[in-house]
């Protein structure tokens, strides 16, 4: 099922990496961030809490990388450059996500910034979006997205450009064991 | 006007260039979004879901009202536009908005809602790109799905450079400017105004697809929502989004599903620790009488994908300006008569060259085509006919005087005849013969042909029905389909009662003389036994097998002859289809040589409507010619009929395309199975002087009969 997920989410354009634990996937996002942001800017990733978070020591993640902010309000998140949160479903059938915010902080996350790092918990993935549907009470949800890929359009003589209001960037963390 | 506005649409290279490609481009990836999936079955899902829904409308506004209420939602339910426009703008004036942010809605466009809180000083800001850039244009959307088209990225960096700031036109240049710019109108507004593409009755939750992401900030960023919502939006259950979110995507852009799905139940706490408002406006605007008309109802199936347009030969080559009005294209005219009232769309239902494509595609499987007939017929009835419809079709209601009047022009057409083409008209009618040669009149009609052939006399008959086309124009047709039945040991019968099929008065939506014409045919056809009854043009076929039934039911004509209606429906058949059938059997065997290519070009009523399409290439295939497609060969010719007449700027443009397709193909004979295809199609490479045979299909099959006495 991981592999489908992958390939079809790959075609609409979101980058897909895999990791057998949490270490190696916070390894991942530590040197994301080191390579795309600078740590003398303040604030240019915001990140919502989840339970991946779970045991790792925050504080001394912001002192290693200082850009990172946990406290998310509208002003954070629109100048972050990065938005990181975890997803709740991922659907092999169209390589997309599911997230499911009852806290608008998660959802902003992958509303404003440029780059949305997703993470994914291996067990998450479900077959198609009917799988999702019988998961879920909509009625205790909120709000919902399904997400798949970066934001898009093509009004301009209806070529492709990716990147509009949305992320330009989906990068998709799946974790397994976690 | 109209005239005006097709002319101006038909000069604008960029338009129809535009369109076109889109289309072409769009037909193959459709195809190629759907692979996999059983498109009629989805279809027939969609249909179940939503012609439920126009049957219990009142039901499922009245749960999802109660449903969205106890999510903590702020319903308002209205049936009139006004109080829409109303709602919205108390609602600013008592939250004190001074700018608003809106993402894609239809529904605000049909109740023009922009334009009303602009007089009350409110700022709004479309943040859809392509809305945006209509907005800033000054326009409106050309197309449901794409609204700017019509524009090039030159026309948007005027634009942009225009209203807001100059801007080079490099169009991820040009994206990343709309970013930067609506980004700062996304945090400031006060209010976000979106539509809705399902609304759900059982969990009062509103779903909406988009792909630039600017609905969801549209959602999330200003602290009041709004949605406003058709009532054709609804659907029972929450698993009823599936069919329509495998539809919509793939149907409207191609697209396996787009980049946010967003479900909206509950207002939640806003970013500033504040209780979000959530309201949704669900507005009828004439929509519960569509669902009470026995016809129309099923106009509440359309899932608004716009496909219709995407596949419309017509819309392509002029847009939805000219096209529609708020709502374009096929599925827009309808809609149109509905929102704005019959008489808004007298123009742009003409448009329509009923040539069935919109049909094969649509999700909802909405008979557009028939339900832009109907307009026609109501208009026909409430606005009456001009004088010179009336006295064309007082003609062709009189059978004798109809055909010695065709009698007449055969010799008074001497003087612009040339090799059985006539080429140029005189004074108004010269548009006609402008870019395409129209057959003579026959010298002698196939109705005086017939009795001078000498056939066996067999105890197998088949009626024929020739039509006019046939009759009058193309005689040689007939007279090939005759040696072919005859080969195979069937004496052909020709009624000489037998009058025109009936076809230009229902497409013009005269109706008693459609009715009174079936009527006669229907007496003449069945007046002599025959094991069947057939017919060499797919538009009469389909007025036999079909359209008889239909017009004499609906102008509630008595029992008996309904009956008979019935009964000759059953009998009859599409030659190209007899034809094969025979070939199979063995009844008719051909020579094979000389081997020669062709291309096929499949008429509108024999492949969509009748569903023939195999048939005829088989049967040329097994006659020892080789077959070439052309691209696109079942895309409409541009004859329509009387559409020809009345549009020609529009059905030549059409031919065009098709003598293009053709040439590509390289081959040097074009077959078809429709005299109205092979008039136009012929006319199109007499006047180009291209060195290209046009047939009926009959005719090659004819020329390569193995004979019974060899």
């Amino acid at each position: 099922m991981f592999e489908k997920f992958k390939e079809k989410a790959t075609a609409i354009h979101s980058e897909v990496y895999f990791f057998s634990n949490k270490a190696e996937a916070l390894d991942f996002i530590k040197n994301f961030i080191k390579q795309n942001t600078s740590n003398k800017t303040a604030k240019e990733v915001v990140w919502h809490d989840s339970p991946f978070l779970d045991g790792v020591n925050k504080d001394k993640l912001q002192e290693e990388l200082p850009q990172i902010e946990f406290n998310i309000e509208l002003n954070s998140a629109a100048s972050a450059k990065i938005g990181i949160n975890q997803v709740d479903y991922g659907i092999a059938e169209t390589g997309s996500l599911v997230e499911i915010s009852s806290d608008i902080s998660k959802r902003l996350c992958s509303t404003l910034p440029e780059i949305h790092i997703a993470i994914l918990p291996m067990k998450q993935i479900l077959p198609d979006m009917g799988s999702v549907l019988r998961e879920i009470d909509i009625r205790q949800i909120p709000y919902m997205t399904i997400i798949s890929g970066p934001s898009r359009t093509a009004d301009i003589e209806r070529v492709l450009t990716i990147g509009v209001h949305g992320p330009e960037r989906v990068i998709i963390l799946c974790v397994d064991n976690f | 006007m109209i005239k005006e506005d097709i002319k101006k649409a038909l000069q604008n290279a960029n338009l129809s260039g535009a369109l076109t490609r889109f289309s072409e481009a769009y037909a193959v990836s459709r195809k190629k979004a759907y692979e996999g999936l059983d498109f009629e079955a989805i279809r027939e899902k969609i249909v179940a879901i939503k012609s439920y829904v126009a049957e219990h409308l009142d039901e499922l506004i009245e749960q999802f009202i109660n449903a969205a209420k106890q999510n903590g939602a702020k319903v308002f339910f209205t049936r009139n536009a006004d109080e829409v426009r109303n709602y919205i703008i108390e609602l600013a004036k008592k939250n004190n908005v001074k700018s608003i942010v809106k993402s894609k809605s239809m529904a605000t466009e049909e109740i023009h809602l922009n334009k009303y809180l602009k007089e009350q000083g409110i700022e709004v800001n479309e943040t859809d790109l392509g809305e945006w850039i209509i907005q800033l244009a000054g326009q409106r959307p050309s197309h449901m799905v794409l609204p700017a088209i019509h524009l090039t990225r030159y026309d948007v960096s005027e634009i942009f450079t225009k209203k807001v700031e100059p801007v080079e036109p490099d169009i991820s240049q040009m994206v990343k400017f709309a970013r930067k710019q609506l980004r700062r109108k996304f945090l400031s507004a006060d209010m976000g105004i979106t539509g809705a593409n399902i609304a759900i009755a059982e969990t009062g939750t509103v779903v909406i697809f988009t792909n630039e992401g600017n609905a969801r900030l549209t959602m999330a960023l200003p602290k009041i929502h709004v949605a406003v919502v058709g009532v054709e939006k609804l659907v029972p259950k929450f698993e009823d989004i599936i069919p329509i979110a495998q539809a919509l995507p793939r149907s409207a852009t191609a697209q396996l599903i787009t980049s946010y799905i967003s479900f909206i139940t509950k207002p939640y706490t806003h970013i500033d620790g504040s209780q979000k408002e959530f309201h949704i406006i669900l507005f009828d605007n004439n929509r519960s009488q569509i669902a009470k008309d026995p016809k129309f109802k099923q106009t509440l199936q359309c899932i608004r994908c716009a496909s219709c347009l995407n596949v419309c030969p017509v819309f392509r080559l002029i847009g939805g300006h000219v096209f529609g009005h708020v709502y374009t294209g096929g599925i827009g005219t309808i809609l149109t008569a509905w929102t704005e009232g019959l008489k808004a769309s007298k123009d742009i239902q003409s448009l329509c060259i009923q040539c069935g494509n919109c049909l094969r595609v649509c999700p909802g499987k909405i008979n557009i085509p028939e339900l832009i007939l109907e307009i026609r017929k109501k208009l026909a009835k409430e606005e009456g006919l001009s004088l010179a419809t009336k006295t064309i079709y007082s003609v062709v209601n009189n059978r004798k005087l109809f055909h010695s009047i065709l009698r007449a022009a055969s010799k008074l057409q001497k003087p612009f005849e040339n090799k059985g083409y006539i080429r140029h008209l005189p004074f108004f009618l010269s548009e006609l013969t402008q870019e395409r040669s129209l057959p003579a009149i026959a010298d002698v009609p196939f109705r005086d042909r017939i009795k001078k052939i000498k056939q066996p006399k067999t105890d197998k008959k088949a009626v024929f029905f020739a039509g006019c086309l046939i009759d009058f124009a193309y005689p040689e047709i007939g007279e090939a389909l005759v040696k072919i039945l005859n080969t195979a040991g069937i004496e052909v019968v020709f009624p000489q009662e037998q009058t025109c099929c009936g076809a230009p008065a229902r497409y013009s939506g005269v109706m008693d003389v459609a009715a009174n014409n079936a009527k006669q045919n229907i007496e003449a056809l069945l007046s002599t036994d025959a094991d069947f009854i057939v017919s060499a043009c797919p538009t009469c076929t389909v007025a036999l097998k079909k359209h008889f039934i239909e017009d004499l039911n609906e102008q509630k004509s008595s029992p008996s002859i309904i009956d008979s209606a019935i009964r000759l429906s059953k009998k009859v058949f599409d030659a190209s289809e007899i034809v094969n059938r025979l070939i199979k059997e063995g009844k008719i065997k051909l020579e094979k040589l000389p081997e020669k290519t062709f291309t096929y070009h499949d008429p509108c009523h024999l492949i969509r409507t009748l569903n023939i399409s195999k048939e005829p290439r088989e049967s040329l295939e097994i006659a020892g010619l080789k077959l070439v497609e052309m691209f696109e060969s079942d895309v409409c010719c541009g004859m329509g009929g009387s559409y020809s007449l009345k549009f020609p700027e529009i059905s030549v443009r059409m031919l065009k395309r098709k003598l293009e397709n053709i040439q590509k193909t390289e081959t040097k004979l074009v077959c078809t199975d429709c005299p109205g295809c092979v008039m136009q199609i012929r006319g199109g490479i007499d006047k180009e002087g291209l060195d290209i045979e046009v047939r009926h299909s009959l005719q090659i099959i004819a020329e390569r009969l193995q004979e019974a006495k060899k």
